[in-house]
């Protein structure tokens, strides 16, 4: 669905790229995340596979279209939720979704019944102007499912909403991905990219470091942890230690000795926790 | 189809916006001002203050002579106030004067000193000659005294001949000037109708960046140029209204509408396309601000040469805005040429398909995540 060949990109057209020598492949049916502290290049890469920043080097292909030459047609397959919303605050959420959906040349769905799926029923004669960031969020989460795309980029789908809301929209991605639609998900949430992704990319700095399916990464990095809260000069210290480390099966024994244990458990390592070892750097 | 959906949809955002009814309300106010304070014809006729200190006979001789230019034959016994005094007068209306006879020397300085204008008083001196005195405001031009003086000491039977000998051509023979209101309609049709088009389209422009619903348009089946192409028809409706709304109660019938159309659409879409370019080189309003004001201020410049016949520079003429004020005026003078409004929008239209396509172009490369 996707195919990605030493993709670069710079804001100032210079050396100063925003996106650096980025090559991968996303199938179809898959959900691919693409997680990384903000400023990686996530938004970066999405606007080049979707048009809104011009290919400067590389190449790229998006369902069968290649992106150095842009038809308009590839649209029609195409589905994309922004980061930031951006919907005419003027009109109602239900003419915002009816306008966009006259500009497709496949049949689209029915405006209702996305609002209602974002949980937004009621709502749909509200100027969005009066609507909260979140409910904005979902709307133009909504409008991009309204050409049924098949191949469906989403930015930060659930920044900004509550956890319950985010669940949701959680559902409404994998139930598409069950119906046969690819996805590219940008996220910074990595227990929903834990959930959803087939596998994951991790970019910094504009390069990608890593790709690999969750399960693989936790075989590879995570093994057993074990967390441990101990009390040391009237304070307490929470640490983990891994248990294969010789390093760390050591510091776990001399602690378990000299000091006073509070907790201890074991657990499995998140993908977060697997990002930093692998980037050095965490997700916020 | 999809254009046509979102001409649709920015017809809705326009008419829940301000720039929409500001156009409209504008045209209004215009047209108000055009009947109820710009008069048909600006003031040309004069008042004048005159006193014959002559015998019965020679002051009948002088009133009946100009009595023959009165409208309706006949003065009328008047009373006037000046200085707190209050004077009879005999007022004779011609078509280009009103003329009070008063019936002292006093009355004539103190009237010509309240209402600030000419006063004469006209009497015989010792040679029984006639002599003529000039109550003047003072500011009138030397050239203006000249002429005052020269009037009498040459013979007025040697000035007709002179007059009478000398040849004038006009140079169109079926030119017919327009009303001082009517002249006023060009420049107003092209700031309302035209211009103000540049302006509105900008900020169209910067309110749809500020909500960043350019981008949603970009990713559909559907094309950026319909997304301004829709804009701009917007833009020329409300320009082919407030422009219809000015024209119309004013010029009546007597003016081909298809011709102001025409050129209304194309001067807006002249307009508009330029008002989109300069809005894809900038965030928002504020930091357009500048370019958009200095490119009015050189578009006025002119309406200014167009007040003023004796100025007309060369370089004027390459200025948009001095033929689309000759375009519009042609089209409303009785006998106007109808091929030059001709050319004229077909040289608007042909700048802004240019200017549209350059915007396209950048609007397309200027996109953003
Ligand atoms: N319009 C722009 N002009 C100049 N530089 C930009 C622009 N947009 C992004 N950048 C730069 O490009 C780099 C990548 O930005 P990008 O938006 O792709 O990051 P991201 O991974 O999406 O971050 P976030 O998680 O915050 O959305 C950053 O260094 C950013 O400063
Ligand atoms: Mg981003």
């Amino acid at each position: 669905m996707i195919e990605v060949e030493g993709l670069y990109y710079s804001y100032s057209n210079d050396d100063n790229f925003a996106v650096k020598d980025v090559s991968f492949k996303v199938a179809e049916g898959e959900i691919f995340g693409f997680l990384g502290p903000s400023g990686a290049g996530k938004s970066t890469t999405q606007g080049i596979l979707t048009g809104l920043l011009q290919l400067q080097k590389g190449n790229a292909s998006v369902a069968g279209y290649d992106i150095k030459n842009i038809s308009r047609k590839m649209f029609n397959k195409i589905g994309m939720s922004f980061e930031q919303s951006n919907v005419y605050s003027k009109m109602t959420a239900k003419e915002n979704l009816s306008f966009y959906s006259k500009l497709f040349d496949v049949e689209t769905r029915d405006p209702m019944e996305l609002i209602n799926l974002v949980g937004l029923g009621g709502k749909e004669n509200m100027r969005t102007g009066e609507f909260s960031k979140g409910m904005k969020h979902r709307l133009t989460f909504a409008r991009s499912m309204i050409n049924n795309p098949s191949m469906w980029f989403l930015d930060e789908p659930t920044t900004g909403l509550d956890p319950a809301i985010a669940a949701d929209i959680k559902d409404i991605i994998k139930e598409h991905n069950n119906k046969g639609v690819t996805v590219f998900l940008t996220t910074h949430n990595m227990y929903i990219a834990d959930e959803l992704c087939d596998r994951v990319a991790f970019i910094i700095n504009g390069e990608i470091r890593l790709i690999d399916s969750p399960k693989n990464l936790k075989l590879q990095y995570g093994k057993k942890l074990v967390e441990v809260e101990y009390g040391q000069d009237g304070n307490v210290k929470k640490e983990t230690f891994s248990t294969i480390l010789q390093e760390d099966k050591d510091l776990l024994n001399k602690i378990i000795a000299d000091k006073e244990i509070l907790t201890m458990h074991t657990k499995e390592a998140t993908l977060e926790e697997i990002f930093i070892k692998v980037t050095g750097r965490g997700l916020a | 189809m999809k254009l046509l959906s979102s001409f649709k949809k920015e017809l809705i955002l326009a008419s829940r916006g301000f720039y929409f009814y500001v156009e409209l309300i504008f045209a209004l106010v215009i047209l108000v001002v055009l009947l109820f304070a710009i008069p048909q014809n600006f003031s040309s006729t004069s008042t004048e203050y005159l006193h014959f200190n002559l015998p019965q006979e020679g002051r009948e001789i002088f009133t009946n002579n100009i009595l023959e230019n009165d409208l309706d034959g006949e003065s009328e016994i008047v009373e006037i106030e000046a200085g707190g005094k209050t004077f009879n007068a005999e007022l004779i209306v011609t078509d280009e004067s009103e003329i009070y006879i008063v019936d002292s020397e006093e009355a004539v300085r103190m009237l010509a000193d309240s209402e600030k204008v000419i006063g004469a008083v006209i009497e015989l001196n010792n040679n029984n000659q006639l002599h003529y005195k000039y109550y003047l405001q003072g500011y009138e031009s030397t050239r203006f005294k000249n002429l005052i003086s020269i009037l009498f000491n040459e013979s007025t039977d040697v000035l007709e001949e002179r007059i009478n000998n000398q040849d004038v051509r006009p140079l169109s023979t079926d030119y017919e000037p327009l009303s001082d209101r009517e002249n006023t309609i060009p420049p107003l049709v092209a700031f309302s109708g035209s211009l103000m088009g540049m302006f509105i389209m900008a900020s169209y422009i910067f309110l749809d960046k500020k909500e960043g619903v350019i981008k949603a348009y970009a990713v559909t089946a559907s094309s950026v140029w319909q997304y301004l192409m829709s804009k701009i028809f917007v833009v020329l409706l409300t320009s082919v209204v407030s422009g219809f709304i000015i024209v119309m109660p004013v010029m009546g019938f007597r003016i081909n509408y298809g011709l102001l159309l025409l050129l209304l659409l194309t001067t807006g879409f002249f307009a508009s396309s330029l008002g989109l370019l300069v809005a894809s080189f900038y965030k928002n309003l504020t930091n357009a601000f500048g370019v958009i004001y200095l490119l009015l201020i050189i578009m006025m410049v002119p309406s200014i040469a167009y007040f003023i016949p004796g100025w007309d520079p060369f370089w004027i003429k390459i200025i948009p805005s001095y033929p689309l004020l000759q375009g519009f005026k042609e089209i409303i003078l009785p006998n106007g040429d109808t091929i030059y409004p001709l050319i004229v929008s077909a040289g608007f239209l042909a700048v802004g398909i240019i200017l549209f396509a350059i915007t396209n172009i950048r609007f397309k490369k200027t996109l953003s995540v």
